[in-house]
């Protein structure tokens, strides 16, 4: 019965496993494509809406559209290239890696051609110019300051790897905070005033006033503001180094005029998602994003469900392989060793270092130096299940370790070998023996499995990520986000304890004799005569 | 009469410590043999040694006439040939009465499910344990626990069982229910060596008494020998203090 139900799991996971694996392998480089990166999270440049509306494309791998400034100038140049346009939704700290490992053909994510990035990839011309502003609280301390010098020890902050970081410092007496991964961080510190405003480029900052009534916008006048070079307000499309796309582009741009770029942002400003004050906050973020969270969830469970049996397995591999007995060839022995040592290196590094730049170096690493382009999902699960693995080998040690040497005895004394000890004795013992840990590791997956939004998988953090980045409601999201997190973890642990409970069985036994009195009276009666 | 087990000239040192010496010891079929002897003595050292739990430094074991130490010996099999049971019982804690007497014999004896299951219900009616055979070993008593590992082996049809002081890790009141079916055992014709410090079951039930000090057989007989008319000093200081 048990068996059955866990062949049935198992083939379950295995369907699972390759439908996720097949969309990579059907999105074989089509020749027809124009892949273009954006965060798809920074208004109005670049957003995540969940319907069409307004010219919107969808995102590749993805129910979600995006839609800004950079949408309608990728349309433009994609339709002039006759290419299919596709948008890939990326972190901006993965935009460059993307671009350079050739997951995405150009970066229109309204990003500035800084001599910096100039380094590791190739701008066009530029497609739109703006310029500085400071986005601090309505009613606040800085509502009202006109130049820089009024944001005397104010704490400014602005996005990691961007030039709006650095020109902080022309502000006199300035408290610089650390800088942040993205806007909707920002956004977040603001409202709940841990910073007091952040350096931005002016379209972002009117679509934060725009859906956010506590932030409002100061800008400076010509020169009481930010000094700046041309090269950093200005915002260009990013293509790999000698690519011939830049030539192409570059003509493109060249058709539409200052008038017609303004003309573009004033319309997307416009349609930017905005907030409606009426209704009840959670009623509306479940009935906008329900689907969107359902989905985010069911990859977070997929990743760590996936990620804790695999794992499991794994660890149970190499723990079963330690327990073998000393091979007596000599080949054998020197075979056995060195996987030992790969083992070890395996666990230790695995164990050593934080997952999120396990998920980094592997994703962009095998595209960089091997030209593999791994489907996100597989990337993940496969990020999530070597890392498991190498904690679930260390308690699987313990599970062994724990099962009395007496087990082993009995079963060579019967005449078993080694492999009919382990699997009829000794593993079924193991994972009684490790359950507790191995559901615990299972709730840790849960919730550390969030740290894969920086390889753009759409687990539910990620998702919370981006509906926080596009309502603006930071406090409220990440609050139902909570919510979800604590029912998935709370509903596993309590399916684990009954699962142990079950296994376990009550600690008395009524003896068959005693049912068969009741059962079947006859048998009964002939013992007793 | 056949002889079942012959060891000669058998060793066991762990690192630089010999715990047995020189020890000859020969078997019959049928013969129920009893070790006695202090502890530390090297009595569960010997019986390990006999099925090759643990491997003896030299000297050589011959089961009905073959080294059993030889490189090319199944060991396996030697191992269905020999019944164990422990002090601890070490009954299988993942699988129920009935599986622990069929486990063995479906995998390392390759009997069919139904056939193993029918063998199994006999041995544990023998030991009165039939009415027990879907509990758990948690849910037994250490009696309850030692008839069914009894049964267990019994399961194998081995030609000889050997007992490490099957009775120690019992209460009192439960050392006689086991003892009265290896006294059955003995009385069936089965072949046995008891580690045991039931002196009475020594000297009732067995037909040979072999006394073990430090590492050495120190003097063997029949229990009438042993326990009346024992030769060695040592043996006479035993028994006093163990019958005392
Ligand atoms: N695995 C072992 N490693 C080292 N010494 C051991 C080991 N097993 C037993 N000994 C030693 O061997 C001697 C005999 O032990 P044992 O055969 O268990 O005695 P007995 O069963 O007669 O009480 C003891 O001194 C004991 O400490
Ligand atoms: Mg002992």
């Amino acid at each position: 019965m048990t068996k059955q139900l866990t062949k049935w799991t198992f083939t379950a996971l295995l369907l699972t496993l390759f439908c996720t694996l097949f969309p990579s392998l059907t999105h074989a480089a089509n020749q027809e494509e124009f892949r273009i990166g954006m965060e798809a999270a920074y208004a109005p440049f670049n957003w995540t809406q969940q319907t069409d509306e307004n010219g919107a494309v969808q995102i590749q791998g993805s129910k979600e559209y995006a839609g800004g400034y950079d949408v309608e100038i990728a349309k433009i140049i994609a339709k002039k290239l006759n290419k299919k346009l596709v948008i890939i939704k990326t972190e901006w700290d993965g935009l460059a890696p993307a671009l350079t490992s050739g997951k995405i053909d150009a970066i229109i994510a309204g990003m500035s051609p800084t001599p910096e990035r100039q380094k590791t990839i190739d701008f066009t011309d530029v497609y739109y110019k703006s310029h500085l502003v400071i986005l601090t609280k309505k009613g606040g301390d800085y509502a009202e300051a006109t130049s820089l010098a009024d944001f005397k020890h104010a704490k400014i902050t602005a996005q990691l790897n961007t030039f709006h970081y650095s020109v902080i410092d022309q502000i006199p007496e300035v408290a610089k905070e650390t800088p942040m991964d993205n806007f909707s961080a920002m956004r977040v510190a603001l409202e709940s005033g841990v910073i007091d405003g952040y350096v931005t480029e002016k379209p972002e900052a009117l679509t934060a006033e725009k859906a956010n009534s506590h932030f409002k916008m100061v800008e400076f006048a010509k020169n009481k503001g930010f000094k700046t070079s041309p090269d950093d307000t200005a915002i260009a499309i990013g293509v790999k180094k000698g690519s011939p796309l830049r030539q192409e582009i570059n003509q493109i741009l060249g058709t539409i005029s200052d008038d017609t770029q303004d003309q573009i942002m004033t319309t997307t400003i416009d349609r930017q998602p905005e907030e409606n004050k009426k209704e009840i906050w959670v009623l509306k973020i479940l009935k906008e994003n329900g689907g969107m969270f359902l989905r985010g969830a069911g990859m977070t469970l997929l990743l760590s469900l996936v990620g804790t049996v695999v794992g499991t397995m794994i660890g149970m591999g190499i723990g079963v392989f330690r327990t073998l007995p000393t091979p007596t060839t000599a080949f054998k022995k020197a075979l056995n060793k060195l996987l030992n040592g790969f083992f070890t290196v395996y666990i230790e590094i695995f164990r050593s270092t934080p997952m999120i730049v396990q998920a980094m170096v592997i994703y962009y690493g095998s595209a960089q130096a091997f030209g593999i382009d791994i489907n996100r999902t597989v990337a993940a699960l496969v990020i999530v299940s070597i890392n498991t693995g190498a904690y679930m080998t260390e308690i699987v040690r313990g599970g062994i370790f724990a099962v009395e040497k007496g087990q082993f005895e009995a079963a060579e004394a019967l005449g078993m070998t080694h492999r009919q000890t382990m699997t009829s004795v000794i593993i079924p013992q193991v994972v009684r023996n490790i359950l507790p840990a191995t559901g615990n590791e299972f709730v840790i997956n849960i919730k550390d499995t969030s740290v894969l939004n920086v390889i753009a998988v759409s687990e539910l953090f990620f998702q919370a990520k981006t509906v926080a980045g596009s309502n603006f409601r930071f406090f409220d999201t990440f609050f139902v986000v909570c919510v979800i997190y604590f029912v998935m973890t709370f509903t596993v642990t309590q399916l684990l304890r009954r699962l142990e409970k079950k296994m376990d069985g009550p600690d008395n036994y009524i003896p068959y004799g005693n049912q068969m009195q009741v059962q079947k009276p006859e048998a009964s009666a002939k013992k007793e005569g | 009469m056949e002889k079942i087990i012959e060891i000669k000239n058998l060793r066991k040192c762990y690192g630089n410590n010999e715990v047995l010496t020189d020890i000859d010891m020969s078997v019959e079929k049928g013969e129920v043999v009893t070790i006695i002897g202090s502890s530390g003595s090297g009595k569960s050292t010997l019986l390990r040694c006999i099925n090759l739990l643990e491997t003896p430094t030299s000297g050589q074991i011959l089961f009905k006439g073959d080294n059993v130490l030889d490189q090319h010996y199944d060991l396996p099999k030697y191992r269905t040939h020999l019944g164990m049971v422990f002090q601890q019982f070490n009954l299988f804690y993942n699988h129920d009465v009935l599986a622990n007497c069929t486990v063995g014999q479906i995998k390392v004896l390759k009997r069919s499910p139904e056939e193993a299951e029918k063998v199994a219900k006999e041995n544990l009616a023998k030991v009165g344990m039939e009415a027990f055979i879907h509990a758990k070993p948690k849910q037994l008593s250490g009696g309850q626990k030692q008839r069914v590992a009894i049964a267990r082996a019994l399961c194998m049809e081995p030609d000889c069982l050997l007992f490490d002081e099957p009775t120690s890790a019992l209460d009192p009141e439960m050392v006689g229910e086991v003892l009265d079916i290896m006294k059955s055992l003995a009385e069936s014709g089965l072949t046995m060596i008891v580690v045991t410090h039931e002196m009475d079951f020594a000297r009732d039930v067995s037909d040979r008494v072999v006394f073990m000090d430090q590492g050495v057989i120190a003097e063997e007989g029949t229990p009438e020998h042993i326990f009346n008319h024992p030769t060695k000093e040592r043996t006479k200081e035993f028994l006093k203090r163990v019958l005392a």
